[in-house]
């Protein structure tokens, strides 16, 4: 039963798709029934390819291989509306940031009804979509293309990763489970060290937090462990993602990127900095700006984190730091950044009328981290300064609970759309498929 | 018990109604709220099936009404309140004063001497009549009509012009009861308001017009007598775009679709490729519907070159300051790009939305989701056909007009049939 489905997908994929390539796209609309048909069966991808491909031989032919689990699994991570897509490409036209060439998001719609996962996870155009939802907003059946875009991309992250973990990350059922890790290793940490009973204070009885959690035997092994651990699964995601769409690319008759990753970086770095493709929205501009906080925000404490470690670990200057001190302004004008910036998020979200959704777990998750990370941090540091011992420990421990479980699932969350975007837009520019910003 | 039958809605479908009815032994009577009777079609420059011009039929049909005398009607209509049931419905109408009688002649003298101008409907508000005027070359009454709301009411020019005696300024409205043993519902459609569909601009864009304001453009009673000219500086077009599915199947317009307007935009293209061997058109279509044997019709206008077909929905209309040409991007999903092309002028397919949605009958009527005329939840006695039913085309709409004609004999024959009964 289940071979049999598959074949009539094989066969209407090659009857389909009678050329290579892009052209031959929108002729095969025949093929869909049958991919629908095959859906209703619950098969994987066929071993049976390689013999229908040779039944096609006499016509140059690429086999489709739907995957039909892969097209359940955008219906469940968000894009539920997929199937009403009737690919008039209202979508591809009225988005401000696609390249003219192939657009997206019209043909990520017909790749994701009929389950092309691989043209999706290995194509750039999953994050050059900034999710503007000018497509949602306009789309005449309602199908919303920026959500089912959102949910191919948390598709790809955990593609890249490691699916079983990404997919506990991205439910909400398992939030516990997943909490649990950070707050073990502080909470072990603070028990080794004897500290849930009695903490040493500074001079004058102040509270000092290297002296709650110290830098050299807690702080800098455990963040270090798990920041080495997050980057090197980010960096290998990144090259996996990166080889993909080479490899896309190449079969699809494009030559391999020049200068490769590194040769088109800086120009990427540049353009991102100020935003300007998230400026380019018309339904959710208001985004550039709160985004751009954000960013800035994080980039902000990466360098105070630094920058600490410099003073504390190399010059050997004891925490805490004055506020007049260069880095503790840095600090709070970052952390403040980011409460602005991540407020404005939350206000757009509820005041944002019409079709554009309020966002899935997935975002709510990152909202939420950013949020708890950021109110812990300030409120760590103002608690210490009003020498409120009972409030300021835990809140302090929260902080680093908090930045220690973004750490752990920066992989695995929306986190790593900084990864994968950053790879894609560097793509983009190496493969010319860059819209150049006017 | 009456065996009238109470016709609302003096278009094809209407008039079809009625005549049939009529022919078959009835009396029935037309109210229309127009001051002509031919509706939409009259409107026309060609209709389908055999792209005659509309007066054809519409002649035909109109001859029927004046030979018959088991046929009535009224313009300026409408219906005010309806009462009773199956075989016993008295209908009480409104009829508008026209403040021209029976005796003109449509001379014109009226309209010479006529210093106020009004837009003309008939024409889409592409030019103007005076307030005195005859709604259209071959209306149905032929007779002159006064738009008291665009005449200044202390003139009198009119009366005073026209030697019959035709004008009468203090003509006042009138009600009339109508006993009737069934009533066809037969309201038709109104053109989809194309400002309405935010991202093509049509309301900016002077040379956005919409499908039926082309066919009164090729038209040669129209406003630029059958040259096809653009609105914003008259020049002749020679390079046209029809943008399919504007507003329809569209769950932020309408959400259906409206069925008859890739046949339109087909027939519209060979208005202009028959004026023009050099003219060009381009049709830009999600699918392209084309049922039956009008598939011989689309496979005709594939072979011509001068016309293209390209497959991705118009999305985004702008104009180009120096030329007025308007600019569509479309994502030419055959050929694989998002293009930006320049014309002298887009057609907007727009749909038909059913009239009868907005109000305007006093009948409990069950509308269906989209605002037609849910015909098989209307009460006893009660039936609805053409556009107001369904969208679809002139041929169609008159088969189903000849469908409710019978519905409405049946009334009688049931009537004829409990009373021999007893």
């Amino acid at each position: 039963m289940a071979d049999e489905s598959v074949e009539k997908g094989e066969e209407a994929g090659a009857a389909g798709e009678p050329e290579a390539g892009e052209a031959a796209e929108g002729a095969d609309s025949t093929a869909e029934p049958a991919a629908e048909s095959a859906g209703g069966q619950d098969t994987a991808e066929s071993e049976q390819a390689p013999e229908a491909a040779v039944q096609a031989e006499a016509i140059p032919a690429r086999v489709i291989k739907p995957d039909v689990k892969f097209v359940r699994d955008v219906v469940g991570a968000g894009g539920s509306d997929l199937k009403k897509c009737y690919q008039c490409a209202t979508c591809s036209v009225v988005c401000n940031i696609t390249p003219d060439d192939t657009p997206f998001p019209r043909k990520e719609m017909q790749w994701a009804q009929w389950g092309l996962k691989e043209k999706l996870t290995g194509s750039p155009d999953i994050w050059l979509c900034h999710q503007c939802n000018d497509c949602t907003a306009q789309c005449p059946r309602d199908a919303k293309p920026g959500t089912v875009m959102q949910a191919i991309a948390k598709m790809t992250i955990a593609n890249y990763s490691i699916s079983p973990i990404a997919k506990a990350v991205g439910s909400a059922k398992t939030f516990v489970l997943m909490a649990l890790l950070p707050v073990i290793v502080i909470m072990a940490a603070i028990g080794f060290q004897g500290h849930f009973s009695d903490v040493p204070r500074g001079d004058n009885g102040a509270i000092v937090y290297s002296k709650f959690m110290d830098i050299y035997r807690a702080i800098d092994p455990i963040f270090t462990i798990f920041f080495v651990i997050a980057a090197i699964l980010l960096i290998m995601g990144g090259r996996r993602y990166w080889s993909d769409m080479v490899n896309n690319h190449v079969s699809d008759g494009g030559s391999p990127p020049e200068k490769g990753f590194f040769g088109n970086l800086w120009p990427t770095v540049t353009e991102f900095l100020a935003h300007k493709r998230f400026r380019k929205c018309d339904e959710t501009r208001d985004r550039a700006n709160s985004h751009l906080l954000v960013f800035y925000a994080f980039v902000g404490l990466f360098l105070t984190s630094a920058w600490a470690f410099v003073y504390i670990d190399i010059v050997h200057r004891e925490s805490p730091f004055p506020l007049y001190d260069p880095i503790k302004i840095l600090a709070n004008v970052s952390a403040a950044a980011g409460i602005i910036g991540i407020t404005m998020v939350l206000i757009y979200k509820f005041t944002h009328a019409g079709k554009i959704s309020r966002g899935s777990y997935y975002d709510w998750w990152l909202i939420g981290t950013i949020y708890v990370l950021l109110l812990t941090g300030i409120g760590a540091e103002l608690l210490r300064e009003a020498n409120s011992a009972v409030l300021a420990y835990p809140v302090y421990s929260l902080h680093l609970m908090t930045v220690l479980f973004l750490f752990i699932y920066t992989p695995f969350s929306k986190m790593a759309h900084m990864m994968y975007r950053m790879v894609a837009l560097v793509f983009a520019r190496a493969t010319g498929r860059d819209l150049g910003v006017e | 018990m009456s065996d009238k039958v109470l016709v609302i809605g003096g278009g094809i479908s209407g008039i079809t109604a009625a005549i049939e009815a009529a022919e078959a032994g009835m009396e029935s009577v037309i109210v229309e709220r127009n001051p002509s009777l031919g509706g939409r079609v009259a409107q026309l420059y060609k209709y389908f099936p055999k792209l005659c011009p509309p007066y054809c039929g519409l002649e035909i049909n109109f001859r029927r009404i004046r030979q018959n005398p088991a046929i009535s009607y009224y313009t300026l209509s409408e219906i005010e309140s309806v009462s009773g049931s199956e075989g016993n419905f008295t209908a009480t109408v409104r009829i508008n004063p026209r403040y021209v009688n029976e005796k003109c002649t449509n001379c014109g003298d009226c309209a010479a001497v006529c210093p106020a101008e009004r837009s003309n409907d008939y024409n889409f508000g592409m030019n103007s009549t005076k307030a005195v005027y005859l709604p259209h070359d071959l209306a149905f009454p032929m007779r002159y009509v006064l738009d008291k709301s665009a005449c200044n009411s202390v003139c009198q020019a009119c009366a005073d012009a026209c030697q019959y005696g035709a004008i009468d300024l203090n003509m006042e409205e009138k009600t009339v009861d109508i006993a009737a043993g069934s009533i066809v519902i037969a309201t038709g459609w109104d053109p989809y308001d194309a400002a309405r569909i935010e991202n093509l601009n049509f309301a900016s864009i002077p040379n956005v017009i919409t499908n039926v304001m082309m066919e009164r453009l090729a038209a040669p009673n129209g406003p630029t007598s059958g040259k096809i000219k653009r609105p914003s500086d008259g020049k002749e077009v020679k390079n046209i775009a029809f943008a399919q599915c504007a507003g329809s199947r569209d769950e932020n317009n309408l959400a259906y679709c409206s069925a008859i307007c890739c046949m339109a935009s087909l027939k519209q293209a060979t208005y202009l490729r028959d004026a023009d061997q050099e003219s060009k058109a381009e049709i830009f279509y999600i699918d392209l519907r084309a049922p039956g044997k009008y598939e011989d019709f689309l496979r005709r206008l594939e072979e011509d070159d001068n016309v293209t077909l390209t497959k991705g929905k118009v999305a985004k209309i702008e104009e180009d300051n120096a030329t007025g040409d308007p600019v569509v991007t479309v994502e030419d999903i055959l050929g694989g790009g998002k293009i930006k092309k320049q014309f002298d002028m887009v057609v907007l397919a727009a749909g038909m939305e059913p009239a009868a949605k907005n109000g305007g009958i006093p009948l409990n009527i069950p509308f269906e989701d989209h605002g037609f005329v849910d015909g098989d939840k209307l009460g006893a006695g009660i039936s609805v056909c053409g556009v107001a039913r369904r969208p679809d085309d002139v041929t169609t709409s008159v088969q189903d007009a000849t469908g409710a004609a019978l519905r409405s004999v049946q009334v009688t024959a049931r009537a004829v049939q409990t009373a021999g009964g007893n």
